[in-house]
């Protein structure tokens, strides 16, 4: 099976169960949003798929091969880090270099272009440049990579708004041009909405939600009205979260919209992936 | 094997060119330290030093520091598994420690040449006679220490800043039930023949001769068994 397949994967910290008993696939060829609030698990799973740390039990399989300490993967998978895991002693272009060195489908003249669209100074060392540079060379290693399994962590961290949109347009003229799967595990909802297919929403170490997102889109709406009225719509219905004012409340649903009373005074709208995601993860406080 | 090329590459080759600055560097403080104390004491006769060869040493044991904290974070963000970072640190404790047991073989054994009141580690302690032990012995010993710091950063990271600390006062406190072993606990006879053990594997024999071989297997087997201690840390070593 082409995917990244999580398998009964738990991960405890002292007391703090970061995974608990994780299972899904992150499919070949699709871009997928991994989205969770702080702590939520993400960047755990991720450090696991990259075998930078281990599961307590449960296994991750790439392409079916075993991702623990294991050579057969390391050119299938990148994780570009959220952390500065490079050795900040280094210039840009010698780091261009040892990637070049160590992966076989890394383009190093693709990587010298994105470096020169984004002004990036490759002669500079890693430590001296800004955090923005930082991840900017950390995102041109990863847009350079031709491995079939991209994960991005936070990866516009400290970027200003006109090089995220460039970064959004290579990633998706990448994209177009080699298939491939790209995970990008990210709190800027709003931002990665338009271009991700897939949805996977992980909360207190457990999966809420995978989902295609013009599914979730569809299926997810608000009601809004009298509250005895939004009641009676909704007593059948998955609702994720209410907002409530007075003796006005809005559901926020996810399920099959049904035809509104045509006595009560409701109104339906469409709900967007960033109200989604924060009724699904309020719905995890309560 | 490919990628078990190109990492030890970037372990030798990022670890290289540090060499000779602390040659640079150690040589620049001797040639000063001596022209000063010359100067001030009008003569150059009793003006020097001895065992060059222990600068090396803490540097190595840096190295061996920095073999863990540096590197096993870039080598792990670029998809490297723990076994392949082992060989390729191990491979640069090796090359880095072959390089500098080189230099200070010839240069110990030019400067007891050029002026006898120098001794080099080696030679201070068995003699100048066989360039070739004095360079594997020293060569041995480097990684060695390489090895034990080596190993010491990866239990310390493993099990962390406290553990570490009680672990440090439970090896003081062995140290001292040792010394007191010797002392207090074992017959004159014993500490004799643990003695005799301990000297004739570092090469002196009884009859007074010197064994050139023994101390480089001691020293192999220690390189050995430092070595498979921190495969085992290392195989089970987390990115924090």
């Amino acid at each position: 099976m082409k995917a990244i397949q999580i398998k009964n994967v738990t991960k405890q910290y002292k007391d703090v169960i970061a995974l608990d008993n994780v299972s899904f696939s992150f499919e070949y060829g699709k871009i997928y949003g991994f989205l969770g609030r702080n702590g939520a698990g993400k960047s755990t799973l991720i450090n696991i798929i990259a075998n930078r740390i281990f599961a307590d039990s449960g296994e991750v399989l790439i392409d079916d091969i075993p991702a623990k300490e294991n050579m057969k993967i390391h050119d299938k998978i990148f994780c570009m880090s959220e952390a500065d895991l490079y050795d900040t002693n280094l210039k840009i272009k010698d780091l261009f270099k040892w990637t070049d060195r160590f992966y076989d489908d890394f383009d190093k003249e693709k990587a010298m272009k994105i470096a020169n669209k984004f002004n990036l100074n490759i002669n500079k060392k890693f430590k001296a440049l800004s955090k923005g540079y930082q991840s900017i060379f950390k995102l041109t290693v990863a847009l350079s990579l031709n491995v079939p399994y991209v994960i991005y962590d936070e990866p516009v961290l400290g970027l200003d708004a006109n090089h995220r949109e460039l970064f959004y347009d290579l990633l998706l003229k990448d994209y177009e041009n080699s298939e491939r799967t790209i995970i990008i595990a990210t709190h800027l909802i709003e931002e990665v909405a338009n271009i991700i297919e897939e949805v996977v929403l992980i909360d207190k170490g457990k999966v809420l939600l995978q989902n295609n997102v013009n599914s979730l889109l569809e299926t997810g709406f608000s009601v809004s009205g009298l509250a005895h009225e939004v009641d009676a719509y909704c007593a059948d219905k998955n609702v994720i979260g209410y907002d409530e004012l007075s003796n006005l409340k809005i559901a926020y649903v996810l399920d099959e919209k049904t035809p509104l009373p045509k006595t009560a005074n409701l109104s339906l709208s469409a709900m967007n992936l960033q109200k989604l995601f924060v009724k699904l993860t309020e719905k995890g406080d309560q | 094997m490919k990628n078990l090329k190109s990492i030890i590459q970037y372990e030798c080759m990022t670890s290289f060119k540090y060499i000779w600055i602390f040659y640079a560097i150690q040589y620049a403080i001797v040639g000063l330290i001596t022209i000063t104390i010359g100067l001030i004491m009008g003569t150059f006769e009793d003006v020097g030093t001895n065992c060059l060869e222990i600068n090396t040493l803490i540097y190595v044991c840096v190295l061996g520091v920095l073999g863990f904290n540096e590197d096993f974070k870039m080598l792990i963000q670029n998809g490297f598994t723990r076994k392949y970072i082992y060989i390729a640190t191990i491979a640069m404790f090796c090359f880095i420690s072959g390089i500098m047991a080189l230099v200070d073989t010839v240069v110990g054994n030019m400067m007891h040449l050029i002026n006898n009141n120098y001794s080099s580690l080696y030679g201070a302690l068995y003699g100048y006679d066989n360039l070739f032990m004095n360079w594997l012995w020293l060569f041995l010993f480097y990684v060695a220490f390489c090895s034990l710091l080596y190993l010491i950063v990866l239990v310390i990271n493993r099990v962390g800043k406290n553990i570490s600390i009680y672990l440090g006062v439970v090896f003081g406190g062995v140290i001292l039930l040792i010394i007191a072993l010797f002392r207090y606990v074992f017959s004159a006879e014993l500490v004799r023949d643990i003695v005799e053990f301990l000297m004739q594997a570092m090469g002196f024999m009884t009859d007074g001769t010197i064994n050139y071989i023994f101390p480089a297997l001691t020293l192999f087997v220690i390189v050995a068994i430092l070595g498979i201690g921190s495969y085992a840390v290392i195989r089970r070593t987390e990115l924090k």
